[in-house]
């Protein structure tokens, strides 16, 4: 039973951590159709920054956590200015240039950090006993609360603020919201770099726990296109969901199937969605 | 339309010599080593051609191309390993097997739009990579399962000429297709999706035909390789082959029937000289990729009828 909830937990914890990365790509894919490939190499981007940030520089976890983040953001407002943006309207370049970005992303950290799993210091150390049920890293529990923190200033900012509702306006009807004179390119950019710094904040949450390897980029994008299908594409709340039901299918599948097939499951689950219900959990059934 | 008509004469001619030169000339003069490079780069331009067909000609980009190269590489193998059946049988199970798997693909993603299917092929193309490598009592894994080769006494010329007339065959087919009214019907698709399905086509039904039909081509492929090489391996449907053969597609100039001909043999040619640096070709590879398609999306082709005109190539 504990067993059972152990892993149940970790699934929730992942699962929330899920949701932050496939936002990322929701968000991107709402308001300029663009689906992001090299989303998994900004994680992993994010997870090495902030190793060798507090590790080779000394820079307490507080300070280089933020900063990776920072990093990534920056690095997602260039990707969208000199790659995307002359894609616009061309679905098939995007996703073109965005796949062999990520190849040259993959291939760069592979030179540039090596081939070696590497694992940012742990911000807190020890363990808790949860309800006299099994003992916790307090590391896990910590990623948990700051990735319900992240999630609840995301839904904040596109749910209740000026910047949020200019990017559904647009995600809605372009024209009519550059009309109405807001600066659609410049929502695109900060959106994207939003979308890249959020793949930068699932990576350094989740790289005390999983150490990043330049070859573990493909599967933390594919899980957050499953999510994002599952949820139904450009649904917020699909997202969470979606995070939360891969994780806990992945984590209870590896635990009591087969741990070889964890990455078999989110398939499984992205092709049931594809036969029965192909706009998502959440999303809007098509025209 | 009399320039037209002159290009769709001239087109058949240059290719046509440029694969009778083919015929007579590497045998008698290139080493075994360069001759395999040749039966390699013949070994491209099946994929890169087949994969232009849908991403080129029906704006689809599927990342399972490698992926379905394997499935044929993989289920021939087994079939001559473990059957006993004639290589030469087997590749046609192979084959059969990628367009059914392209079709099973094809028809749950693409009615929902290009996203799905390039986002559904990248997953698949990952499972099968997982897929093969636990299962390693059917694929030996990592280790590679050693095949049959077609000729009894090994070769490299015997080998060259089959990769020849495979790859002119499959060009014929290619070229046949889309100067055909199922290519017009693609270009139609590719052009103006509203407009096409207005004026009657079925634009899913195309699409999915179109990715099967390429599908199986790259399970044919894939068989053809598999049995060369005696050696199969998950790196034929790795994430990283499909890279190199959408860089060649789109180094060469995807949608023109000529781009990933000239691309493949430009950049398998090319990677033998720059082997030496191992995994900056990689790197160097996909930053020119990055910079054609931002800068010039048509590829060398593209540069080279904008420079010279267009009587050459099209």
């Amino acid at each position: 039973m504990s067993e059972f909830l152990m892993y149940l937990t970790n699934g929730i914890v992942i699962g929330v951590i899920n949701a932050i990365s496939a936002i990322g790509v929701s968000l991107i894919v709402g308001i300029m159709k663009v689906i992001n490939f090299a989303h998994g190499e900004l994680y992993i981007f994010a997870g090495y920054f902030s190793y060798h940030l507090s590790v080779s520089l000394g820079v307490p976890p507080l300070l280089a956590v933020p900063l990776s983040v920072f990093f990534i953001f920056l690095i997602g407002l260039g990707m969208e200015r000199t790659l995307i943006r002359p894609t616009y309207g061309d679905e098939m370049y995007s996703l073109i240039i965005t796949f062999v970005l990520s190849i040259v992303l993959q291939s760069a950290a592979l030179l540039i950090f090596g081939p070696y799993p590497q694992k940012p210091p742990n911000w807190v150390t020890g363990a808790m006993n949860i309800f006299g049920f099994f003992h916790y890293g307090n590391q896990r529990i910590l990623s948990f609360f700051i990735s319900i923190v992240v999630l609840i200033s995301i839904f904040y900012l596109i749910r209740r603020t000026w910047f949020g509702k200019s990017i559904r306006a647009i995600s809605q009807d372009r024209e009519m919201t550059a009309l109405v004179g807001v600066d659609h390119l410049r929502m695109n950019m900060v959106a994207f770099g939003l979308g890249a710094a959020l793949a930068g904040a699932a990576g350094v949450i989740l790289a005390p726990i999983f150490p990043v390897t330049p070859t573990g980029s493909s599967s933390v994008s594919l899980n957050a296109f499953i999510v994002v299908v599952l949820g139904g594409m450009g649904s917020l709340k699909g997202c969470v969901i979606g995070g939360l039901v891969l994780g806990i299918i992945e984590n209870l599948g590896a635990a009591y199937i087969s741990s070889m097939y964890r990455h078999i499951f989110g398939f499984i689950i992205l092709i049931l969605v594809l036969v029965f219900r192909p706009w998502g959990l959440f999303g809007q059934k098509a025209q | 339309m009399k320039n037209k008509q002159q290009k769709r004469n001239l087109n058949p001619f240059w290719i046509g010599s440029f694969f009778i030169l083919l015929a007579l000339f590497p045998p008698f003069f290139l080493s075994q080593y360069w001759l395999h490079v040749m039966i390699i780069s013949l070994f491209y331009v099946m994929m890169a051609s087949s994969w232009n067909l849908i991403a080129g000609f029906t704006g689809q980009v599927s990342f399972a191309h490698a992926a379905f190269s394997g499935i044929g590489a993989y289920v021939s193998g087994m079939l001559a390993v473990f059957l006993g059946l004639s290589p030469w049988l087997a590749i046609f199970v192979g084959t059969g097997a990628s367009a059914f798997l392209g079709l099973g693909l094809g028809y749950l993603c693409i009615r929902m739009g290009g996203i799905y299917l390039s986002l559904t092929t990248l997953g698949f193309s990952e499972i099968l990579r997982i897929i093969i490598t636990n299962e390693d009592q059917w694929t030996r894994g990592t280790m590679g399962l050693q095949t049959p080769g077609f000729f009894a006494e090994y070769s490299k010329i015997s080998y060259y000429y089959l990769f020849l007339i495979a790859t002119i065959l499959l060009l014929i087919f290619i070229y046949k297709i889309i100067h055909s009214e199922i290519g017009l019907t693609f270009r139609a698709v590719l052009n103006d999706e509203l407009a096409a399905s207005s004026s009657g086509i079925n634009t899913v039904k195309v699409r999915i035909l179109a990715f099967t039909v390429s599908s199986a081509m790259a399970g044919l492929a894939g068989g053809l390789y598999g049995h060369y090489l005696m050696l199969i391996t998950p790196d034929i449907p790795s994430l990283g082959q499909m890279f190199l053969v959408l860089a060649m597609a789109v180094i060469g100039g995807m949608g023109s029937f000529i781009g990933p001909i000239v691309g493949s043999f430009l950049l398998e040619i090319l990677s033998e000289y720059i082997r030496i640096y191992g995994e900056y070709h990689v790197l160097l590879f996909g930053l020119v990729a990055l910079v054609m398609a931002r800068f010039a999306p048509e590829g060398v082709v593209g540069i080279w009828k904008r420079r010279w005109g267009k009587r050459w190539l099209s």
